[in-house]
């Protein structure tokens, strides 16, 4: 994958490690009471918008307060599903010991069950971060981003199939839950269930959510029930839509790297860090903005630091951004239109066999160029390091 | 498990993730704080200095509270810095007051014991689990009773003596009364006053550090106790207070029916161990892993590097940190003795890693 960072040596990649490791350090010993109540008012919105929305769409016997139940309900499930949801299911408000915010407790709003996302979310996306055929999130199966991924004639859709994904986004990420799990787990790591239970769960969380906001709430309605369906199909295309397209920023832009499983072989955690940069990209806004995406308006802060309490991820960005100049190394940010736009680009782009593909793509800016130079490695690498990794390129 | 349709197996699961009681509980929490279904939640109606350091809690709680029997305790949940921290605490009160009292002493690095001396005002809130121990009256409550306290364990013994005055108690009881110092008495007055309403208690204080003119001064030992004990033999003893005295008194009263309930210190349970290196400990919930030292309890551990398991009594009493271990060998601090490698449950408050592990939290 071309890059338009500049390429660090080993000793620069684990100067620049060590930078970011301290940034987290300073900022995690700050995690406590208002982080806490960050999420408490968090809870409080969700539970208020989804009452509020489900009771005026219940009531609505005109237009207005139709339109307004739907909106809030839209707004409760992109809370649930982003700043409260997601953070939560990180474990970034573990610490709380409450288990109204712990990952292990915690059930979300989304045709998804939380357990099998924590596997393929928090362990292998973000683990494999951008790794092609490891990473399910890349592309989510089918589409194509990058010359490193094979081109079909099949690709001239992705277009088409991409608009229907993001209307049916909860469906996307929920679609390769219990199939990750079983299928990429070494055999002699298996634990006792088998692929049934995995199946089990994933069919029995879709039930339940068709059950709740196409039945039961709608037959509460009483005569009033087509309402209610239609009012919850808006809620949750709108959900849909919505994190379609902040998810989609987060790694798909044009200037979000991939990698190969080759790449990543005895990589350090500077290595990590690193990759995490070169694979996500930011989106820049206001606090409203921010909170609701969930802070994955902060993707990058979000890869490099995904149990840090998402708030938190404001303060630090600016000083990473530092950080990435000093070193030269890229930082992937815009205003929502601009990455969105990109993330177009290079759907539109790909659906063409490379040919095209690079043509339409256009030429790469030239490498950064770092605001300092480091001249002196900050401390001795052990040859045995050296040998073990492998230099990104 | 049948799956689908899945309403018709599992009606009840389905209702549950509604979340109902979660509905419940925020809109009563927005209502006022203290209501709940779940939670057993208590205000604080006023807090009464016992001593310089020790401060008794006066709690309200709502209705889900179950009562108590004298001579037990109960979890106490705080939010110390935005992080929910649970110890347990006996209570002070008798279970028929209108109101539950507990007195915490402040113990030296506890985190607990300081923050609810130093910051508990009245009206902030506290949650308590239900109560529970054996440290209470037998049935038929025997002639004579002999109650050995040490420090802040007078708290339930004083719970105990409160019941006897209430069931107009027959027989004989004797307290004996390890303190510091005469400053450092706890529930002084509200224990005189018991042995003055009635004639079956007498009160030895015995000053471990500053000596006062009258009284005894010294720890547990024979001599003492043969001094303010003539009945011994024929005694039931109640012992509470902080684990050197226990094991003392256990040592004393050898095949007398004896009831002891062990409040360590924070630090007590750790034993000297220093090793060299690390081992790895795999959290398979959330895919982390994480190198501990292993000498001192896995809960310790953790929290060191700022992962924070459900945990209470921190002494191995409560149940509340017990986790599965699917792999590794780990050493029980309680005696010493080594698991075996394999999957059980084991509480990591008074576990210490012995090799790589792999757990389930």
């Amino acid at each position: 994958m071309r890059t338009i960072s500049k390429k660090l040596n080993n000793e620069e990649i684990e100067a620049f490690g060590k930078e970011v490791d301290a940034l987290r350090e300073e900022v995690m010993a700050k995690v406590g009471k208002e982080d806490a109540d960050h999420i408490r008012s968090i809870y409080k919105t969700y539970r208020y918008t989804e009452f509020l929305g489900r009771g005026l769409i219940h009531f609505s016997f005109e237009p207005i307060s139709f339109v307004a139940g739907t909106l809030l309900l839209s707004i409760s499930k992109i809370i649930n599903n982003m700043e409260l949801g997601h953070n939560v299911l990180h474990g970034q408000y573990d610490w709380m010991n409450d288990p109204r915010f712990n990952s292990r407790t915690f059930e979300w709003d989304i045709v998804c069950n939380a357990h099998q996302w924590k596997f393929y979310h928090n362990y292998m996306h973000h683990t494999y971060t951008n790794v092609l055929n490891k990473d399910h999130d890349y592309g989510y199966n089918f589409t194509r981003l990058t010359e490193a991924q094979k081109w079909k004639p099949v690709h001239l859709t992705q277009p088409f199939t991409n608009m229907f994904l993001a209307m049916n986004f909860q469906w996307g990420i929920g679609a390769h839950g219990y199939r990750v799990e079983y299928l990429e787990t070494p055999k002699k790591l298996r634990k006792k269930k088998t692929l049934k239970d995995y199946k089990a769960l994933f069919f029995k969380k879709i039930e339940s959510q068709i059950l709740k906001d196409y039945v039961l709430f709608p037959a509460l309605a009483l005569l009033n029930f087509p309402k209610v369906i239609l009012g919850n199909l808006i809620a949750n295309l709108i959900r849909n839509l919505w994190t379609y397209a902040v998810i989609f920023c987060g790694h798909f832009t044009e200037n979000a790297e991939s990698f190969t499983t080759d790449e990543i072989v005895g990589e350090t955690k500077a290595q990590w860090y690193l990759r995490q940069l070169k694979g996500s990209s930011n989106l820049d806004g206001n606090n409203l903005f921010y909170t609701m995406t969930g802070h994955l308006s902060h993707q990058i802060e979000h890869h490099m630091f995904p149990d840090m309490p998402a708030k938190r991820y404001r303060e630090v960005a600016p000083r990473l951004k530092e950080i990435c100049a000093k070193y030269g190394q890229h930082y992937n940010t815009g205003s929502f239109l601009k990455q969105f736009g990109s993330v177009w680009k290079r759907i539109i782009a790909y659906s063409f066999p490379d040919h095209i593909a690079t043509k339409f793509m256009g030429k790469r800016k030239k490498f950064l160029e770092p605001t300092m130079v480091i001249s002196q490695p900050s401390f001795q690498v052990s040859l045995s390091t050296e040998e073990k990794t492998v230099t990104l390129t | 498990m049948k799956t689908f349709p899945f309403i018709y197996n599992g009606p009840r699961e389905f209702i549950q993730s509604l979340q109902p009681k979660e509905w419940a509980d925020f809109f009563l929490g927005e209502l006022n704080p203290r209501f709940s279904v779940t939670a057993i939640k208590a205000k604080v109606v006023s807090v009464i200095d016992e001593t310089s350091d020790a401060k008794t809690l006066v709690l309200k709680p709502n209705w889900l509270w179950k009562g108590f029997q004298s001579g037990q305790h109960v979890p106490v949940t705080v939010e110390i810095g935005g992080r929910r921290v649970t110890r347990f605490f006996s209570l002070s009160s008798h279970p028929k007051d209108k109101y539950l009292h507990i007195t915490v002493k402040r113990q030296k690095g506890g985190l607990v014991s300081n923050f609810l001396n130093q910051n508990i005002k009245t009206g902030d809130l506290l949650e308590l689990g239900e109560a529970s121990g054996e440290f209470v009256l037998t049935k038929d409550v025997p002639n004579e009773l002999l109650f050995l306290a040490g420090g802040s364990g007078i708290t339930p013994i004083h719970s105990i003596l409160k019941e006897l005055q209430a069931i107009k108690y027959s027989g004989k009881a004797k307290l004996l009364y390890f303190v510091r110092s005469y400053d450092d008495i706890i529930l002084k007055s509200s224990l005189e006053s018991i042995a003055k309403d009635a004639n079956w208690l007498t009160i030895h204080y015995i000053f471990s550090e500053i000596p006062k003119e009258g009284f005894s001064s010294g720890f547990l030992s024979k001599e003492i106790l043969d001094q303010h004990v003539s009945n011994l033999k024929t005694s039931s003893v109640y012992v509470c207070g902080p684990s050197p005295m226990q094991t003392k008194a256990l040592s004393l009263l050898e095949g007398l029916p004896v009831k002891s309930e062990l409040f360590l210190l924070p630090g007590q349970n750790q034993t000297n161990v220093k090793k060299e290196g690390t081992v790895d400990v795999f959290l398979t919930l959330s895919h982390k892993t994480i190198q501990v030292k292993g000498e001192r309890s896995i809960l310790e551990e953790l929290e060191e590097q700022g992962i924070y398991p459900q945990s209470g009594c921190r002494m191995g009493i409560c149940h509340t940190c017990v986790c599965k271990k699917q792999t590794g060998e780990v050493t029980d601090l309680s005696n010493g003795e080594k698991s075996q490698l394999g999957e059980e449950n084991i509480q990591i408050c008074v576990s210490r890693a012995e090799s790589n592990l792999e757990l389930e939290l």
